[in-house]
């Protein structure tokens, strides 16, 4: 461990920069959520009986894990050159990364509720190189240097590009190109967030209140019924709730509501509040965000694919969500990002307009995947129906959910098999599926890198293929395909859309 | 393309199944290549399942041999007969600026990758494939799915080849 060699090196070459010395704050605040990887520990040393220990094991564990990041932080220095960013980091393994700003597509800026308190901000170079392992950022360093750094970047990215004559009318109306694409205030969230009512949010929240019951500071959990004739006895109501239980079957049905819809609300605002998609000379940029607030640029250029989603419900009040599939994904979570979170189809139409892709009007010919597409489905509704036939023969009664269910899954899939549609619109394929969520998906020619056509046992006999088109960026699990379309006219597809490659 | 209907192929006759596509075959040398990787593969397999008949079997009172005569049975079908069919499953044509790969029957992938989108191309060759002077062809593109799409069973020069007639093809597009 030489970490002293690290000082001196940065004392001779003054342009080596650290992070911001308030980071440590942050890794400390960090340790928290980090010291449950401890608990098996502790509930080792209470089962054998070490109590004692306890205390200064996680006394330990926690100077140590304090010292490590000291060290990371000591050991972690870069440079922003006159073309290149360069990052050195690692404490026993040292690794020494340059990024060109010409390879770099954007910067991003993300703040967390404790980097705004500190004024720093995680800086992130989009380089449009794949897999995580290849993504640098900085993390964190001050704001204002985050947004120097950016401004530097972008203003090199736009020098070589016009020549320094055609510069100045580039630089000067770029203000002004700056336009307004997309909004959300704070009413449009609350729509926002009526649909985005969850039940899966509910079980979180439900979970959470009854883990967390013993450490909320006040003394009552609203899904625990007893707490509600606790204060119904506290008013002399209790004999009357008992002889009345549907009342209180109400009332927990509508405060299970009420906390549905507040979480989806709460969900929404927290994400996108303060919602703003701007068009930038070369970039979709988009911030958000209540607490944690997010700047990131969606080059145009790299736009690779346009997946619109609305839900069952959403789509009889007309609103969409639009996302962009581009070479960087949107942050950690999210692979393609969300340009419009929620909006009419009047204002997700100028959006796609700016980034060159069309969208079908309602007189546009689909054309189906064949049925057999729900035959997976229908196998496991087969498999539970066996599962749930076994259980109960075994005397278990949970077996009936898998009798009941299995039809309805099998009904489900043959109705929603009527939803893969597609339709080959010019110099881009267009994909819709799904009936409770429909999704559809525009495919410009160009964006596709390679296509697949694949047959098997059981589409072979049919005459059918399915094309899944090898596409840069997004998830490596959901990749775009056409199921169960006629051979021949899948190969004619293919050829259409290699043609459009060649072409360029 | 081809435009031949999609004529019930017979399963037996793989060769068919290529020409019927336009598809050329791989080197049958990989068959061996193959067999030999197999073999690598399932005896460790055979030889622990004979481990676990003659030292655990007494001791739980199984039926001794069983194990051992289906895992080596099993291992000696794999090796004989599953390379050679999966063998001439494989298929490619490269040519009209495009490389055209296919494998397998049961679950059949055709594969096109236009030259212009190939980002790099590796030529790979491991110790069994250089015993019978054997490469395979790597070809990565910058899509998330079939970010590399693999060729086996080429003869190393054709391979070499390969790589060169692609490479011509490649040209930045940064913007």
């Amino acid at each position: 461990m030489s970490d002293a060699a690290a000082l001196p090196a940065a004392a001779d070459e003054p342009h080596w920069q650290r992070l911001h010395p308030a980071t440590l704050a942050l890794a400390l605040v960090r340790i928290g959520p980090r010291s449950l990887q401890f608990l098996p520990a502790v509930a080792a040393l209470g089962f054998t009986g070490n109590w004692v220990w306890i205390v200064p094991a996680i006394l330990a564990y926690l100077l140590i894990a304090f010292a490590a990041a000291c060290l990371q932080w000591m050991r972690f220095r870069f440079i922003v050159g006159d073309d290149a960013v360069v990052i050195e980091s690692g404490v026993l393994s040292r690794q020494h990364r340059t990024i060109p700003f010409d390879r770099i597509q954007d910067v991003s800026i993300e703040q967390g509720l404790v980097s705004r308190a500190l004024g720093i901000a995680k800086v992130g170079f989009e380089t449009g190189a794949g897999g995580k392992e290849n993504d640098a950022h900085l993390d964190a360093i001050g704001l204002d240097a985050a947004q120097a750094l950016r401004t530097t970047i972008r203003a090199h990215r736009s020098t070589p590009v016009a020549a320094p004559a055609a510069d100045a009318p580039e630089s000067a109306p770029a203000p002004a190109e700056d336009r307004l694409l997309f909004a959300m205030g704070p009413r449009r969230l609350l729509v926002a967030g009526l649909f985005n009512f969850s039940l899966a949010a509910l079980a979180v929240v439900g979970g959470g209140m009854q883990f967390f019951d013993n450490l909320l500071p006040f003394d009552f959990n609203i899904f625990n019924p007893a707490d509600w004739i606790d204060i119904a006895g506290r008013y002399g109501l209790d004999s009357w709730l008992l002889a009345h239980r549907w009342i209180a079957g109400i009332g927990a049905a509508i405060s299970l509501l009420f906390i549905g819809f507040a979480s989806g609300v709460a969900t929404m605002m927290f994400a996108n509040w303060d919602f703003h998609l701007t068009r930038e000379p070369r970039a979709l940029r988009r911030t958000r965000g209540l607490t944690t607030r997010t700047d990131v640029a969606v080059p145009v250029k790299r736009v690779q694919a346009a997946i619109l989603v609305t839900g069952w419900l959403r789509k009889r009040f007309g609103w969409h969500e639009l996302r962009l599939q581009s070479l960087a994904s949107d942050g950690e979570k999210e692979r393609d990002h969300q340009v419009v979170p929620f909006g009419r189809i009047e204002e997700i139409d100028p959006v796609l307009g700016e980034v060159a892709i069309r969208r079908p009007d309602d007189a546009q010919a689909w054309q189906h995947s064949h049925r057999i597409v729900a035959l997976g489905p229908i196998i496991g509704a087969t498999a539970a129906t066996i599962g749930g036939g076994i259980a109960l023969y075994l005397g278990n009664a949970v077996g009936w959910l898998g009798i009941v269910a299995a039809p309805l899954i099998a009904l489900i899939a043959l109705w929603a098999a009527r939803y893969h549609l597609w339709a080959d619109i010019g110099d881009q394929v267009a994909i819709r599926r799904g009936w409770w969520k429909p999704k559809m998906t525009l495919l410009p020619h160009a964006s596709v890198q390679s296509v697949d056509l694949k047959t098997d046992f059981i589409l072979r006999p049919f005459g059918l293929a399915t094309l899944v088109f090898g596409v840069p960026g997004g998830s490596s699990l959901a990749s775009h395909e056409i199921p169960a379309i006629p051979l021949g006219v899948a190969q004619d597809l293919r050829s259409r859309i290699l043609a459009a490659g060649l072409r360029q | 393309m081809t435009d031949t209907a999609a004529a019930p192929t017979d399963p037996f006759a793989p060769d068919a199944l290529n020409a019927s596509e336009g598809l050329g075959p791989v080197d049958p040398a990989y068959g061996h290549v193959l067999r030999i990787t197999t073999a690598l593969n399932m005896l460790p397999l055979a030889i622990g399942a004979t481990l676990f008949d003659l030292l655990v079997m007494p001791r739980i009172g199984g039926p001794t041999g069983l194990v051992s005569v289906a895992a080596w049975l099993f291992a000696a079908i794999a090796i004989v007969t599953f390379p050679a069919r999966r063998v001439s499953r494989w298929g490619y044509r490269i040519g009209e600026g495009q490389l055209r790969v296919a494998r397998g029957w049961l679950f059949r992938t055709d594969t096109i990758v236009p030259f212009v989108r190939v980002q790099h191309i590796d030529v790979g060759q491991g110790p069994v494939e250089r015993w019978f002077g054997l490469s395979h062809l790597v070809v990565h593109t910058s899509g998330t799915h079939n970010s590399t799409v693999t060729l086996p069973g080429l003869q190393a020069d054709l391979a070499a080849a390969m790589r060169e007639t692609i490479r011509r093809h490649i040209q930045t597009d940064f913007a």
